[in-house]
């Protein structure tokens, strides 16, 4: 790590012009979760927020979420709209972390998404990454947060590829500016739309595959399902009728996604340190380390002001808990 | 007249008479289309009957031949046809009226057939006189094979169109060729076998009726036109029971489901290539026997005999077959053919009570599985939900295991694996086949003197016909037959068609593995990962993926899931890559390991582009790479050389020693570094 440490100001200037090496190293250290990579984390984050990328001129990157079950067709759907996306804007540039579950017995992990992936050979403007989520459910890593907050200051914009339903969502919604929840069409059962809670948490629905003879009968299901679920909504969600096979229906929702990353950055991740510091107690401490923090740290949002930043709430607490 | 004995086979006068052989064929073709006419000609003359053209990846994935993916498979596992001037050279001197030709080609079969049609309009042969076969099973590609283009939907709108236009033009032609072959060579089980292949069929048929292109008289007819490729695996008396098996369901669901009166019509045709998952790499000259016994199967019972049988040759797990190599086999078929009393007798199992059970057995059990996969929709969501190619999948990784633990017998892998070297291997060449390369810079020079010779309106005006057709539902057989005469080459004709259909990506077969991967020696090596991702910073990370256009993709897949196993955090990136492309992906993944595999003889053309690639990222040094393939001893070396570090090859079946081989590589570069 010591050559590592050498190497940053270079690696943080090489990987602002988006060269893959750099940018692939530097995510390795933002999941590296060995003791003295926090340090490097923190030295990486002052470089970057001291010399701005000029082009993006310290804007932070808009977080976009893109999660439903498996077999809804995310993969092909996210390998149409991320070339589409730079076709349509030649300033753009976008980074992909799709995240896949792992097996409990092994701790490794079958990364899958790059397969259905059209890569554009030499592009620098889209980089994709897989990470393990190291639950056998999906979600989000322990180390999503970290990635993105590196790669939001690296990209106009980070998508996050997800598996699963339930929590992983929730845990999504505290990253992303904005959650997709991907569907298929079902067999015509509203309840199903409705388990789990799946519909309460995106800001935006796409029902895939919508070439197939049932979609349009989920199209209403779903829409019916939504004024049950979520009658406070003062507006209709909105529900993109998608098919990544035939491309139809993909205009309209890649419009909606680059007025999303144009409109601005992400509203800063900052304002979710405390979310993540309290998860990440809970996964390294268990509750009693999540009891600690909340009753005699005085909670995750004053810890991390005490401590003067994410990092270093993190050593302290390790610290004063471990 | 007397009642003949039941040993004999006689004629409508009562004379015992002997049975026609069944056509004789080798699979073959390479490097170019002269030299693989020149092969042709030659076995013609050697006593071969009918033809078995193999044509190149690129040919077979829709690629011109100076395309870069293209570039490192000219020629390597068949012969690249580019344009109908191609196909001048490949059957000069060959009269095509008087041939059974067999192409084995998928993807561009459209294209393939147009370009032999084309062909007999230049020479003035009527294409009514034309007999032959395009194998054009799209199912298995997607299954097993991977030289699929469009999406399941066009690729099977392709094979309907292929039906109607032959049925009346060419009505000797077999439009497709429904392949159980490549389903066994995936390990499949005999009653899968049986299963998938009449599920296909069905599936087609049902597609052809929905089409309403024809009419009663003419749909009873397409169902004669089905035809099927089949393997024949070492377990021979079940395969012959097998055989029985498919032909009496195929008779028993032709005429209950489809309504088909007349029985000719609901003959099971079939021909036959013999098993090669089966050969081995050590002792390779034991496989000679295997290939007898396996033919046996196919052959033996005169109710369920090939019509036309191809024999792979007993080097092919070392390397693609030389001449000499492909004799050895055709002598084998004409010993059995011409010198045995074979073809004297009826059929040999005619009231056998052991035959009946056993193919009773199988018919039950496949029926079983017809009726899943009806169930489901028909072939198309079976492939689509990935739900066949998971049952494969695990079918191999249950044959792996009980070769492993000794429960399947391999002589010579796993069994009595000490033996006298074979003295043929001994030969200048080692015993095996190269391709020469000065080859494929004459085929990329013919290409460019078509391209330059051509009327280049007309090929513009003869693209945007058939891309119309694509588009508004009409045929494309009559517009790909003008894009022949054109002088179209074939990466534009499937490049037009890519524009309109889209390319698809199948599911893969990753899931529901089931792997003979546990014991002690797994926990170690789990513990060995454990400690080697404390000292990396995170879990060893592995590419899997398969350069360039072979697209076997099981053992890579099979890679996949053991490494999960052990451990690692496995980037699964599919088949048919550029080296530019895995590399890219194991730079942005930052992985510390490349498996490639490579099963089509390229694999030092694509270590070579992969290292380069590396070295342009500056990558070189972080990321190790591994081979495994068909990868014959002699170029060991050479990989090694440019800096390969672990070839693994079919003797390599343990998969925990690859595991155990691939971990010592990562942490000898984690110590290097």
């Amino acid at each position: 790590m010591d050559s590592l440490e050498q190497a940053l100001p270079g690696l943080v200037r090489e990987a602002q012009q988006l060269n893959k090496m750099a940018v692939a190293r530097l995510i390795s250290l933002f999941e590296d979760d060995r003791e003295g990579s926090a340090v490097l984390r923190s030295q990486t984050l002052r470089l970057l927020d001291a010399n701005p990328d000029t082009d993006t001129a310290g804007r932070r990157g808009r977080i976009l979420g893109l999660t439903g079950t498996p077999g809804s067709g995310k993969s092909s759907l996210l390998s149409r709209i991320t070339v589409d996306l730079l076709e349509r804007n030649a300033e753009l540039s976008l980074a992909v972390l799709a995240i896949d579950p792992s097996s409990q017995v092994s701790g490794g992990a079958l990364l899958g998404d790059r397969t259905r992936m059209r890569f554009l050979p030499a592009e620098k403007r889209l980089f994709f990454r897989s990470q393990a989520s190291q639950t056998d459910l999906g979600g989000l890593g322990p180390s999503s947060f970290q990635v993105c907050r590196l790669l939001s200051r690296l990209f106009d914009c980070v998508m996050i590829e997800t598996v699963g339903i339930g929590q992983s969502e929730a845990d999504i919604r505290h990253l992303a500016d904005r959650v997709y929840l991907v569907l298929q069409p079902l067999g015509g059962d509203e309840v199903q739309f409705l388990k789990a809670g799946i519909i309460e948490i995106p800001h935006a629905f796409i029902l895939n595959k919508s070439d197939e003879p049932t979609a349009l009968k989920s199209f209403h299901h779903l829409r019916s399902s939504m004024w049950l679920a979520r009658p406070f909504e003062s507006e209709d969600l909105p529900i993109f009728q998608t098919s990544a096979l035939t491309g139809a229906g993909l205009e309209e929702l890649e419009s909606e996604m680059l007025r999303q990353i144009e409109s601005g950055g992400t509203a800063g991740l900052e304002m979710r340190e405390p979310y993540f510091l309290d998860r990440w107690v809970h996964q390294e401490f268990g509750k009693s380390g999540g009891r600690f923090l909340a009753q005699q740290l005085g909670g995750a949002t004053v810890f991390i002001a005490q401590a003067g930043g994410y990092e270093q709430a993190q050593a302290a607490f390790s610290q004063a808990f471990g | 007249m007397t009642q003949p004995e039941p040993h004999v086979i006689s004629d409508e006068q009562g004379n015992a008479v002997r049975d026609r052989p069944w056509i004789i064929r080798t699979y073959s073709g390479h490097s170019s289309p002269k030299a693989s006419n020149e092969l042709y000609r030659s076995n013609l003359a050697k006593g071969q009957t009918g033809l078995s053209i193999a044509f190149d990846l690129p040919t077979q994935c829709g690629y011109d031949s100076d395309d870069p993916i293209a570039r490192p498979e000219i020629g390597k596992v068949g012969v690249p046809i580019n344009s109908l001037d191609d196909m001048h050279i490949l059957f000069d001197q060959i009269p095509i009226e008087q041939m059974n030709t067999s192409m084995t080609i998928n993807g561009t079969a459209m294209w393939l057939l147009a370009l032999y049609v084309g062909l007999a309009r230049e020479r003035g042969v009527e294409i009514s006189e034309l007999n032959g076969t395009t194998q054009n099973d799209l199912i298995k590609e997607y299954l097993a094979r991977g030289t699929y283009i469009f999406p399941p939907e066009q690729s099977l709108r392709i094979i309907a169109e292929m039906y109607e236009f032959c049925l009346e033009q060419i009505p000797a032609w077999n439009a497709s060729n429904i392949c159980s072959y490549h389903l066994q060579e995936a390990a499949a089980t005999p009653a899968q076998e049986l299963a998938f292949a009449l599920a296909n069929a069905i599936s087609l048929l049902d597609l052809l009726k929905e089409r309403g292109q024809f009419d009663d008289e003419q749909f009873e007819r397409s169902v004669g036109r089905i035809s099927f490729f089949v393997n024949a695996g070492i377990r021979f008396v079940e395969e012959m029971c097998k055989m029985r098996a498919f032909g009496e369901l195929w008779d028993e669901y032709t005429k209950d489901r489809f309504g088909v009166k007349n029985e000719k019509y609901r003959r099971f045709r079939y021909g036959v290539q013999v098993n090669s998952l089966g050969l081995t790499e050590s002792q390779p000259e034991n496989n000679a026997w295997r290939i007898l016994i396996e033919t046996l199967g196919v052959t033996l019972s005169r109710d369920a005999r090939a019509r036309a049988v191809q024999l792979p040759a007993w080097n092919e797990a070392l390397s693609l077959p030389r001449p000499w190599d492909q004799q050895w086999s055709l002598r084998l078929q004409q010993i059995l053919a011409y010198e045995t009393d074979l073809l004297e007798y009826p059929d040999l199992f005619e009231g056998s009570v052991v035959v009946r059970s056993k193919v009773d057995e199988l018919k039950t059990q496949a029926r079983a599985e017809i009726e899943r996969i009806l169930d489901m929709g028909g072939v198309i969501p079976a492939i689509e939900s990935g739900y066949m190619k998971s049952a494969l999948v695990r079918s191999m990784s249950e044959r792996m295991s009980a070769i492993n633990t000794g429960e399947q017998i391999v002589v010579g892998l796993n069994k009595w694996t000490d033996g006298i070297p074979s003295p043929l291997l001994g030969g200048e060449d080692g015993g095996i086949f190269k391709v020469d390369e000065s080859s494929a810079r004459d085929t990329i020079a013919s290409l460019e003197k078509t391209r330059a010779s051509r009327d280049s309106e007309r090929v513009a005006a003869a693209l945007a016909v058939l891309q119309e057709a694509a588009r508004s539902g009409a045929s494309m057989m009559e517009p790909s037959i003008e894009c022949a005469l054109a002088r179209v080459t074939t990466g534009e004709w499937a490049g037009a068609l890519r524009e309109v259909f889209g390319e698809y990506r199948p599911a893969t077969g990753v899931d529901g593995q089931k792997l003979s991967l546990d014991g002690d020696r797994v926990d170690q090596l789990r513990s060995r990962i454990d400690l080697l991702a404390q000292q990396l910073g995170h879990r060893p990370r592995i590419v899997v993926g398969k350069p360039g256009l072979d697209g076997h993709s099981n053992g890579a897949e099979v890679i996949a899931v053991s490494a999960r196993h052990v451990g690692f955090d496995v980037i699964y990136s599919g088949i048919r890559l550029s080296p530019d492309e895995i590399v890219q992906s194991a730079v942005e993944e930052d992985a510390d390991v490349i498996g490639a595999s490579v099963l089509s003889g390229s694999h030092v053309e694509l270590a070579q582009q992969i290292m380069d690639k590396l070295v342009e990222y500056g990558a070189e040094k972080s990321v190790a790479v591994v081979f495994g393939g068909i990868i014959p001893p002699d170029d060991f070396d050479t990989l090694f050389g440019l800096g390969v570090k672990r070839v693994f090859t079919p003797s390599d079946y343990q998969l925990i020693d690859i595991m155990e081989s691939i971990t010592e590589v990562i942490e000898a570069n984690q110590e290097a570094s």
